[in-house]
């Protein structure tokens, strides 16, 4: 009955996960709202685009009664630039996660702010979770819309590789006639069909590339583990597959890195207690094996 | 619903996140911390899973009442429902059996405080219980009896802890939802990094506490 499966995300749990991403779809069907668990399903309306998570999405895709539409960032012009960003502006970090969308504030007029800020929200009116900011919940990756059609292009969100994968997979003729236009209107659909693949050709290319680049990068920064005596390291931008990928690695060296040091560290935590002369919040439980 | 939701209803700051999706991210969120923390997380105690229970049986009574009707319409709505129904039983499951992992693997730990009982569930505490006593039992049947008697402890904590307690020192990622201050107990050094919200950081320890800036 009990898992079977080591801690951490498994590559299949980060995909389930990934399936729960909004995406747009233009219905080609009424389809009235069904009563789902995790809420209501908008009014499908033909013309009317709608969000949608991503395995609702396939699921109308496979029955031919919508079409998706790929996010902005899935583009080839903006794949590129993400590219150009990461090899080039860059090298060293991961490109910046999708910012916060803006709103309007209602109580400044004409004052445009970053939706869920973390700066002005008065916090702690309810419930437990840290998330928490004035009157509602943060949303996470998710459930944020980061994969719809309005999402910037630009910036990759944090299940970028899976959505991509998926929508290429399962939706690649909609994302080629969105993006085969050039411009990435819904003028694109006349394209001919050798056109089309060679887009989609171009779009795999680039997923490659930055996968690889990413990759490298990821992997570079485990030389930066081998000194990881601080304790935290940022890894602003890196999205939730490449962490599974690496997560083994990653954690397998330094847990042991930490036991190589563990004599020190806990000379250095004695000697710390020491000087400050009061009772440490449990550190006598800890048993390094050797 | 209350004036305070009818408020909060025509409040504009107020992006209306219904409360199954809320429902539905807490245990997503609840699911990926549980597989991915090295101890057992505190059990939601607010009645939270009760209220998720509910829901999918009331959803699978949905399920049982239209599969009564061919209308081919609501058919598809039909598969739909239980498309989905299916992927929230599998978060259910597969956070619950994750639990399990942890307790089966550290059953003596979890039931040794009060603190940690209170982690549990009364049927996971229950189950904690009767594990160990038969556990124990199968042992003192088999070989346990023939050693003497101040050896027939399995919590026997002289000398070195027979309870083996989940690594609470290993590393692990979080993700931020906001800017906060992480800290973390390194090898060399403690350290505190200025979060910026939704990164990624990968901290040694797993006792870490977040701050706001």
């Amino acid at each position: 009955m009990a898992l079977p499966l080591p801690p951490g995300l498994t590559h299949a749990e980060v995909a389930f996960l990934a399936e729960m991403e909004l995406v747009t779809v233009v219905p080609r069907q009424r389809l009235d709202s069904i009563d789902l668990l995790g809420g209501k399903t908008p009014v499908l309306r033909p013309p009317h685009r709608a969000d949608l998570p991503l395995w609702l999405a396939l699921l109308l895709k496979k029955q031919r009664r919508a079409n998706i539409l790929p996010p902005a960032w899935l583009h080839p012009a903006s794949l590129s630039d993400i590219i150009h960003a990461e090899t080039k502006l860059n090298p060293e970090a991961f490109s910046e996660p999708p910012p916060r969308p803006s709103r309007a504030d209602p109580s400044r007029p004409g004052i445009a702010r970053r939706q869920h800020g973390s700066g002005g929200g008065d916090d702690g009116d309810d419930d437990d979770d840290d998330g928490v900011y004035s009157g509602g919940v943060t949303l996470s990756a998710p459930f944020r819309p980061s994969c719809t059609a309005d999402a910037p292009a630009g910036y990759l969100p944090y299940h970028w590789l899976e959505v991509a994968e998926q929508l290429l997979a399962h939706a690649g003729d909609d994302v080629a006639a969105a993006l085969g236009g050039g411009g990435g209107g819904s003028g694109g659909t006349a394209t001919s069909l050798s056109s089309s693949s060679s887009v989609l050709g171009e779009v795999r290319g680039l997923l490659r590339d930055l996968v690889e680049v990413r990759a490298a990068k990821l992997r570079s920064s485990t030389a930066a583990l081998g000194s990881f005596g601080g304790g935290v390291m940022s890894l602003r931008g890196v999205g939730a597959m490449e962490l599974a990928e690496s997560r083994g690695f990653v954690l397998g060296v330094v847990d042991g890195v930490r036991k190589l040091g563990a004599s020190v560290e806990t000379a250095r935590r004695e000697a710390e207690e020491e000087g400050m002369d009061e009772g440490g919040d449990g550190e006598s439980d800890e048993e390094m094996g050797f | 619903m209350d004036i305070d939701d009818i408020l909060r209803e025509v409040d504009p700051t107020f992006h209306s996140v219904p409360l199954e999706k809320r429902d539905l991210q807490e245990l997503t969120r609840a699911w990926v911390a549980e597989r991915s923390a090295p101890e057992l997380l505190p059990w939601p105690s607010n009645g939270f899973f009760e209220r998720i229970n509910d829901n999918i049986k009331r959803q699978i009574e949905r399920v049982e009442d239209m599969t009564g009707d061919m209308d081919p319409k609501t058919n598809f709505a039909l598969i739909v429902i239980q498309t989905e129904l299916e992927r929230y039983r599998y978060l259910v499951r597969s956070y619950l059996r994750a639990r399990l992992a942890k307790i089966d693997r550290h059953a003596l730990h979890y039931l040794s405080t009060d603190e940690l009982r209170a982690r549990m569930s009364d049927v996971e505490l229950a189950y904690a219980t009767r594990h160990q006593a038969l556990l124990h039992n199968h042992y003192l049947s088999s070989f346990l009896s023939s050693f003497p008697p101040n050896l027939q402890n399995l919590n026997d904590s002289a000398g070195i802890n027979m309870v083996e307690a989940p690594d609470l020192d290993s590393a692990v990622f979080v993700r931020l939802l906001r800017d906060t201050l992480v800290t973390a107990k390194g090898v060399e050094d403690d350290n505190a990094v200025k979060g910026m919200e939704i990164s990624v950081a990968l901290i040694d320890v797993e006792s870490h506490d977040t701050h706001d800036p």
